[in-house]
């Protein structure tokens, strides 16, 4: 078994006002190439963070080489752990080699002194990532992928045994991507260097990472070897789209891509959903509906409320109604003729009260009409009528055949599967 | 601050053998044939004539100690205040950084003022960089304190200098109005110090501030390879295993102190702190280890030249030296900025 090299252990971490991570646990081993994936602000750049000690966990400990990460001596953690961030900036005219000696900067002495084996971790540094012809440009001159390939230079010449990558390697062109992947296959294999790579494409990752961490909202949803992380099913709950996962007949390795049909240009569904929302709980439901080519009607909604806002913003025909009165005859009558010309009511994780009930019997009207209708899921949460009087109504709703929704995901794979009519 | 076999000039492998390195190398030779020679120069310019005073005269032997003192007065002045500003630009990453738009030297006035309409004495003499630098660290507190509310851990630099702006005319409009209620002399004292002169202070406060400027500037030296990681901001220095958070604050600690004691020794003289360490950049590199040295000696030099022309120009009448620094310098300033600020900054 290999040395632990990188352990998180029930790690929460964030900041003041808001928690990031939460309780994640893995172990990286020594010697392996490992790519942290999910979707954007998930969690990836705090767990780096976490991992070099810039940020402190609220709770649990995270071990480099078996010592606790806060424990160890700012240099000695440099020799250790190399970052190489999404993108570095120097507002003041550095040369790119003057840029590379700063990965030796803990190494050197109190005068600063690059050593010859200074000098030499530098030129070989920056003649791995080829950046040598550069050395006497500034370096705020190059362009994005060159800055980066500098930065894995400089992050290089630090000599660490582990390399964290943040999305670096995004900006390069695809030569330059596979030169820098492939060095750091060489340094994972040759010097026995632990990667971990955070990267989005997640195709490429397959192909040279033994392992997957993917991330979701803040907590691991899945570690594992690739065949085991790239499962369609969990990929598309993570990412929150189609996504299938295919094996290449010819080189045996795994590809994502986004499902083509989801992607193909198309006129409108000539199809219409009427949203119950609320709240605000609707403003990402018109958004996604709007995006897959439904037409969207929604109401009855509070004349103030964010979701009538939005409706507004997006052009959403909206049955209002005056604040903070009952909802009237006439706005209920509206409504009706706008569930009347959809194909399906949808409701959102909306909390009911006495004053929208009156949403949720509309939605049993719908049903009673041959609608389809979509709750989300969990409504016992959020009914505040007395009595529970909307969980009554949801469950007649359900026994009619109303269909709970747990993800904007699984909603719109129930409205794909609706027969056209 | 001898140069020769000094880590900085030890190193010329930094450099490289480039054509360009060759060009900056030749530029640092220059620098330090220049510079003793326009000391000297000012040692000529006075008030009593142009030339050298006649040493045989008792008068003679007055007035160019009374140079060489105020050559002192500006060397130590002009190297804090620039050293300070080199300093203050790294930290913050920004080229406007100076101690004045910090706060730093508004504190340090205000504690000043404190002082001088408290009473004259050893005492009081003594104790006026001790109470300017006290009070600039407490402004670049409540500087720094009010930055950081709202924002989650470190202060943007735009706060920062919003803030700064705004607690430093607070501190001059608090000087102004001291002023405003003091006796004649009182009033005197300080407006005669707060316009910025070298005139020579007590032996006493000289051998303190040399002491306190000295130690600020070899502070820094030492800091200044860190300031070149530190360029690439807080969390780049923290991946490369620098102690990020105590580097600035000990750079603050130390700019503080030069900012306040030269205040403190020669008062509120502007543009030195922000202009020089522009032009040092722009004329020799980004480099800390050789910028800090480099900068301190040319806004030495700098203040001491624009000293000798404020005391000859309208003689027997003497200019504000300030009043130079920003006539004569800024013209000069601009020139050399237009031409290389790309060597400077990415601006």
């Amino acid at each position: 078994m290999e040395q632990e090299a990188l352990t998180f252990r029930n790690v929460s971490a964030g900041y003041k006002q808001r928690r990031v991570l939460d309780n994640v646990s893995f172990t990286v081993r020594e010697g392996e190439f490992v790519s942290l994936i999910g979707p954007n602000g998930c969690g990836k750049s705090t767990l780096l963070k976490t991992a070099a000690a810039l940020l402190k966990p609220l709770s649990g400990t995270v071990e480099l080489f078996g010592q606790d990460v806060q424990r160890i001596k700012p240099a000695v953690r440099a020799s250790l752990l190399g970052v190489v961030p999404q993108k570095i900036e120097s507002p003041m005219a550095f040369t790119v080699s003057q840029i590379v000696m700063n990965g030796r900067i803990s190494s050197m002495g109190r005068w600063g002194n690059p050593s010859s084996l200074d000098h030499d971790l530098v030129e070989r540094s920056m003649i791995y990532t080829d950046v040598l012809g550069l050395r006497d440009r500034f370096f705020t001159e190059l362009s994005g992928g060159e800055q980066q390939r500098v930065a894995l230079a400089m992050v290089l010449a630090q000599e660490p045994k582990i390399i964290m990558l943040d999305e670096s390697i995004s900006h390069l062109d695809i030569n330059h991507r596979q030169e820098v992947l492939q060095i750091l296959m060489n340094l994972n294999r040759e010097k026995r260097m632990t990667i971990l790579l955070v990267s989005h494409d997640l195709t490429l990752s397959a192909g040279i990472s033994d392992r997957f961490l993917l991330m979701e909202a803040g907590t691991l949803a899945k570690a594992g070897t690739p065949a085991e992380v790239l499962e369609p099913e969990l990929l598309s709950r993570v990412y929150n789209c189609d996504l299938t996962v295919q094996q290449d007949p010819y080189t045996g390795f795994l590809q994502v891509s986004g499902a083509i049909e989801s992607l193909r240009r198309r006129g409108k569904l000539e199809r219409s959903v009427h949203v119950i929302a609320g709240g605000g709980s609707g403003i990402e439901l018109y958004r996604r509906l709007l995006i897959e080519g439904y037409e969207v009607t929604t109401g009855v909604l509070n004349r103030l409320d964010s979701d009538a806002e939005a409706a507004r913003a997006l052009n959403i025909p909206v049955v209002l109604e005056q604040p903070f009165s009952p909802v009237g005859a006439d706005a209920i009558a509206k409504a009706m003729e706008m569930i009347s010309s959809a194909d399906a009511v949808v409701l959102s994780q909306v909390p009911f009260g006495s004053g929208n009930l009156v949403n949720l019997q509309l939605a049993e009207a719908a049903i009673q009409r041959g609608k389809m209708v979509l709750l989300a899921a969990g409504i016992g949460e959020r009914d505040y009528t007395e009595g529970k009087a909307a969980v009554d109504v949801a469950a007649r709703l359900k026994r009619a055949g109303a269909l709970n929704w747990n993800s904007i995901h699984e909603l719109m794979a129930h409205l794909q599967q609706q027969p056209h009519h | 601050m001898g140069m020769k076999g000094s880590p900085i000039c030890a190193d010329n492998r930094f450099f490289g053998k480039g054509k360009v390195k060759v060009k900056a190398t030749w530029r640092v030779v220059l620098f330090f044939a220049i510079f003793p020679l326009l000391l000297a120069l000012s040692l000529l310019l006075g008030p009593s004539g142009i030339g050298i005073p006649d040493l045989q005269s008792p008068s003679g032997s007055a007035i160019l100690s009374l140079r060489l003192s105020r050559l002192l007065m500006g060397m130590m002045t002009g190297a804090a205040l620039s050293a300070s500003g080199v300093v203050f630009q790294a930290l913050l990453r920004n080229p406007l950084a100076e101690p004045y738009v910090l706060g730093v030297s508004g504190g340090a006035g205000l504690g000043a003022t404190l002082i001088i309409l408290a009473g004259s004495g050893v005492l009081a003499t003594l104790s006026l960089p001790v109470v300017a630098f006290v009070s600039a660290v407490l402004t670049l507190m409540v500087v720094y304190g009010i930055a950081s509310q709202g924002s989650s851990g470190q202060p943007s630099v735009y706060s920062l200098i919003l803030s700064g702006v705004i607690v430093s005319s607070i501190c001059s409009s608090v000087i102004m109005f001291l002023v405003s209620t003091a006796s004649v002399e009182g009033m005197h004292n300080v407006i005669w110090w707060m316009l910025g002169s070298l005139q020579p202070v007590t032996a006493g406060q000289q051998l303190l501030s040399a002491a306190l400027i000295l130690g600020g500037l070899a502070g820094i030296w030492l800091l200044s390879p860190r300031l070149n990681a530190l360029a690439l901001g807080r969390e780049m220095a923290h991946y490369q295993g620098l102690h990020a958070d105590f580097v600035i604050v000990v750079g603050l600690l130390f700019a503080t102190l030069l900012a306040a004691t030269a205040v403190s020794l020669s008062g509120m003289i502007g543009f030195v702190g922000l202009i020089v360490p522009h032009v040092m950049r722009a004329m020799f590199g980004p480099d800390h280890r050789k910028l800090v040295p480099l900068a301190a000696l040319g806004g030495g030099t700098f203040l001491v030249l624009c000293d000798a022309v404020a005391r000859t120009l309208l003689a027997p009448i003497e200019i504000p030296v300030g009043v130079v620094t920003a006539l004569a310098g800024g013209p000069f300033f601009l020139i050399i900025l237009q031409r290389r600020m790309k060597q400077a900054w990415i601006a």
